[in-house]
């Protein structure tokens, strides 16, 4: 599949552009620095992360004020796609509602006051795609982006390859690094975003199981295991795989249940005993 | 900030989705009057609204409500041109029903598998 042409695309789109002719990313953090209080941190620490717009909504704080963390790391920068589906220009800044298919929430971005002639236009046509980069905010416990760069989206592939790539994230932060090792942030040297794994779907070169796609790196080494071993039909008990793995009891039930779950191995004579599922 | 999904779907989820709101995005196959019928892995007959632009051939997006009848009373049509991967559209379906939890708000019936 052609994920680097997207990857591509969407580098460019990201910085190249974004700060030279579009001078509002730069008064948006001048602006709202002073008055956020989670500021004193610098932008050292921040990360992008690619999000559905439920994640946004599902974001949880520790408490009022706290980072916004999902699925439990803390998001600072985010970028995400959605339609237009209102616009409300303010004295200061410019509302739209996005709709990704997975969830709504506002959007806004700041208007800079030296250039106001922007202030006027609107440059997205109501339910036309745009990405957004920005950050997740709360005001009056009521959720908005505060956006630094929002583009029109000019290929659709970008939102297919957006829910993709933040699917991915999501794999990747929950479930661990689909080319092995434990999740860390071992990435190999090579970029996350690009290369096969999850995202690669349908492609022929995932050589393993489908269903282990989804499930955890420990749970792919249960199964590795399992699959090396002879159990037959009547499956193998968790004792066993604990004392051959070195992995503790409720680890290889977690595991064992994952992969039930997932459809590649089955309960036989009680709970506790896994075997294989082979079709 | 509203808690409402339109999942996206293919022709071979459709009826596990009867009443709900969901998005397709498939080919365009046919055009007679206000119905289309839009291939997303099988195809789906849709009843288009007055200010529906789709064209033939091209790709669409489609917003709707799923009917008994298993076709969509269209809410939102969009044009996506030609130039469209149906693989990874897809794709984006399947990802969608594997990691629900991204995708879909179940504030209403219809629990899938996780």
């Amino acid at each position: 599949m052609a994920t680097d042409s997207y990857g591509g695309g969407y580098s460019r789109t990201s910085y190249g552009a974004g700060g030279g002719d579009d001078a509002g990313g730069f008064v948006y953090g001048g602006s709202q620095g002073g008055s956020q209080s989670g500021a004193g941190k610098g932008y050292g620490d921040d990360t992008l992360r690619p999000v559905t717009i439920k994640q946004l909504i599902e974001a949880e704080q520790a408490y009022p004020d706290a980072p916004f963390r999902v699925d439990g790391l803390e998001v600072t920068q985010v970028t995400f796609v959605g339609m237009v589906r209102a616009i409300s220009p303010q004295t200061t800044n410019v509302t739209f509602r996005l709709d990704d298919g997975t969830g709504i929430i506002e959007v806004k971005q700041w208007l800079d006051a030296d250039k106001q002639d922007d202030a006027g236009k609107e440059p997205f046509a109501l339910d036309s795609y745009v990405r957004v980069w920005g950050r997740l905010k709360s005001f009056n416990n009521k959720r908005h982006v505060g956006a630094h760069v929002i583009k029109p989206v000019v290929d659709y592939n970008e939102v297919q390859y957006h829910l993709l790539e933040a699917t991915y994230c999501h794999l990747f932060f929950t479930k661990g690094n689909p080319a092995g090792g434990d999740g860390g942030a071992n990435g190999g040297g090579d970029s996350m975003f690009v290369d096969g794994g999850h995202g690669a779907g349908g492609g022929g070169d995932v050589p393993m199981n489908d269903g282990l796609r989804m499930v955890s790196a420990r749970a792919r080494q249960v199964y590795q295991w399992l699959s090396n071993s002879e159990g037959g039909n009547e499956g193998i008990h968790a004792n066993m795989i604990s004392q051959a793995m070195g992995m503790s009891i409720g680890e290889v039930l977690k595991c064992g249940e994952e992969l039930t779950s997932a459809g590649v191995t089955y309960t036989t004579v009680d709970d506790e005993t896994f075997a294989i599922l082979d079709y | 900030m509203e808690s409402i999904s339109t999942p996206r779907i293919s022709s071979q989820l459709i009826d596990s989705y009867v009443g709900q709101n969901v998005m397709v995005v498939g080919k365009v196959q046919q055009l007679r009057g206000d119905t289309a019928v839009i291939d997303a892995e099988g195809q789906i007959t849709a009843n288009l609204n007055r200010d529906a632009h789709l064209v033939n051939g091209n790709a669409a997006q489609i917003i709707g409500k799923v009917l008994p009848d298993l076709s969509i009373k269209v809410m939102s049509s969009v044009d996506l041109g030609s130039n469209v991967d149906f693989k990874v559209a897809q794709a984006v379906v399947d990802a969608t029903h594997q990691c629900r939890d991204l995708f879909v708000f179940d504030g209403s019936k219809n629990m899938m598998m996780g």
